[in-house]
């Protein structure tokens, strides 16, 4: 691994349910760098995530860097709408005083909230009623409450309105290049992969094609990746998404 | 004064104030977990443990106590093994339980273990479920971070260090809360000592840290009016608790959030 390395992965395997749901996946994510994820739906980008996050037992090597902090922005909240959690609850989350927050854990949220965008008067709404926008940036403000050196963003503009999806890209890219945080995202949007990310991998169950992505996304790769699907169905079930 | 409490009706009210607010602290989390069945039949567990301690010439509570723990440590060891979460499987066993329980009881014990009494404890007993109720009310406060991080998002509270340790520590601060109550409100009943304040609250709150504070002041408040309407028109405890507490949730409907299931 070298110095700049965050993360690296080797012959990465996950089975579910006796079915091999990703197979040989190798690659490295280093400091700073915006790094993609793209693969139809149940090409295993999720389960990938959930692997390198420990939240599912895996076959082959997933190594962070010693120390490193990372920041995980999941697609949404598992909770029902009348739960009566304030969004200012959530980020309390992070805080080391749940009930008395310290002054230092209340200026660094207002700094992460102005990054985002985001007006303190949603710290009083319930997750429960956060538009879709909303519900992503404060998840990511959340997540960068920690100062994480990775970010993981597992379809960050799944939920948004159609005009906001720049708005949270251009948000990311300010984190990455003012934090230098290097960030992991799974997307479905190859304009904001060409745009935003330095490197991309497509995922079918297994890496079809890794690489900058004006190199890695030739017209034979995203054939294979979401055209010819055949020669890569290995009559597994859909995974986890 | 403290030689008095060991007697009814002091016994009574001293457990109704701080195990209600012991019940009304944990409740909120087992609301949001949606465990309120599953913990409403994890109270029936207790009757075997009745029976047997009965048989065996000791206070009931201990097999209360050790039957409600054993089976904390069985659901959290079923939900490990499935993604579902295992309802059918403990609603079976958990009735089984009472089952088995009514079977072995001598009949004059049978209401009063199903519905509750005014207890008559000895001041060490009496003494230690206070100070259980109040160490297990403090750490509903001092761990409400953790789960309330276990309910909004699994996946990222165990991505910041929160195993599923937590689980098994409301599991059995759950187990424990119903143990110290069982006396007074009776197995059928305990369970929903724990899930109506919580209720209420949850109707009226805007905020979670607000909801547990409401949750145990109406836990305490809904026990102790409870055992005085029992006292001042001689019916059991337990029922009239419940009733209360159900009466109010009632009232708090209309101040129900969007979004209720």
């Amino acid at each position: 691994m070298t110095d700049d390395t965050v993360l690296t992965v080797e012959d990465l395997g996950v089975t579910l349910d006796g079915q091999a749901v990703l197979q040989n996946v190798s690659f490295a994510l280093k400091q700073g760098e915006a790094f993609a994820v793209i693969g139809p739906n149940g090409a295993g980008k999720t389960v990938l995530f959930r692997a390198l996050l420990g939240l599912l037992p895996h076959a082959g090597l997933v190594q962070w860097r010693k120390n490193v902090k990372i920041g995980y922005v999941p697609q949404r909240f598992s909770i029902d709408r009348s739960a009566p959690i304030s969004a200012l609850e959530f980020f309390l989350l992070q805080s080391p005083n749940f009930w008395r927050p310290s002054a230092a854990f209340t200026s660094q949220l207002n700094q992460e909230l102005k990054l985002m965008g985001l007006d303190r008067r949603v710290l009083q709404k319930g997750l429960g009623e956060l538009s879709g926008g909303e519900t992503q940036r404060v998840l990511i403000a959340s997540a960068l409450l920690q100062q994480p050196s990775v970010l993981l963003l597992d379809e960050p503009t799944a939920a948004v309105d159609a005009g906001f999806e720049e708005t949270v890209y251009a948000l990311l890219h300010r984190v990455q290049t003012e934090r230098g945080t290097a960030l992991l995202l799974i997307s479905h949007d190859l304009s904001v992969v060409y745009r935003y990310a330095q490197r991309v991998l497509c995922l079918n169950k297994s890496v079809v094609c890794q690489g900058p992505p004006v190199d890695a996304l030739n017209p034979q790769a995203l054939a294979t990746l979401y055209g010819e699907t055949s020669f890569y169905h290995h009559e597994h079930g859909p995974a986890a998404h | 004064m403290l030689t008095l409490m060991h007697n009814a009706p002091h016994t009574s009210f001293w457990i109704a104030l701080l195990v209600g607010i012991a019940s009304g602290s944990v409740g909120p989390f087992i609301l949001l977990r949606r465990m309120a069945l599953v913990g409403d039949a994890l109270s029936h567990v207790a009757l075997p443990g009745i029976a047997l301690a009965i048989i065996y010439r000791l206070d009931p509570f201990y097999g209360v106590i050790v039957f409600l723990i054993g089976a904390a440590f069985l659901i959290y060891w079923l939900e490990g093994r499935s993604r579902v979460p295992p309802d059918a499987i403990v609603g079976l066993l958990f009735t089984a339980s009472l089952a088995i329980g009514i079977l072995m009881i001598p009949n004059e014990d049978v209401v009063e273990s199903l519905f509750g009494a005014f207890p008559t404890l000895s001041l060490p007993l009496l003494l230690a479920i206070l100070l259980a109720a109040a160490v297990l009310s403090a750490l509903c406060f001092l761990l409400a971070k953790r789960f309330l991080f276990l309910i909004v998002s699994p996946d990222l509270a165990k991505v910041y260090g929160l195993g599923r340790r937590y689980d098994l520590a409301l599991l059995l601060i759950f187990a424990m809360v119903v143990a110290l109550g069982i006396k007074l409100v009776g197995t059928l009943l305990m369970g929903a000592l724990t899930i109506i304040p919580a209720s209420i609250a949850k109707n009226l709150a805007q905020s979670m840290r607000r909801y547990v504070i409401l949750s145990a002041i109406l836990g305490g408040t809904i026990s102790v009016a409870g055992v005085w309407l029992a006292e001042t028109f001689r019916f059991l405890p337990g029922p009239a608790i419940v009733l209360l507490g159900v009466g109010l949730f009632v009232l708090s409907l209309p101040f129900a959030r969007r979004g209720m299931a």
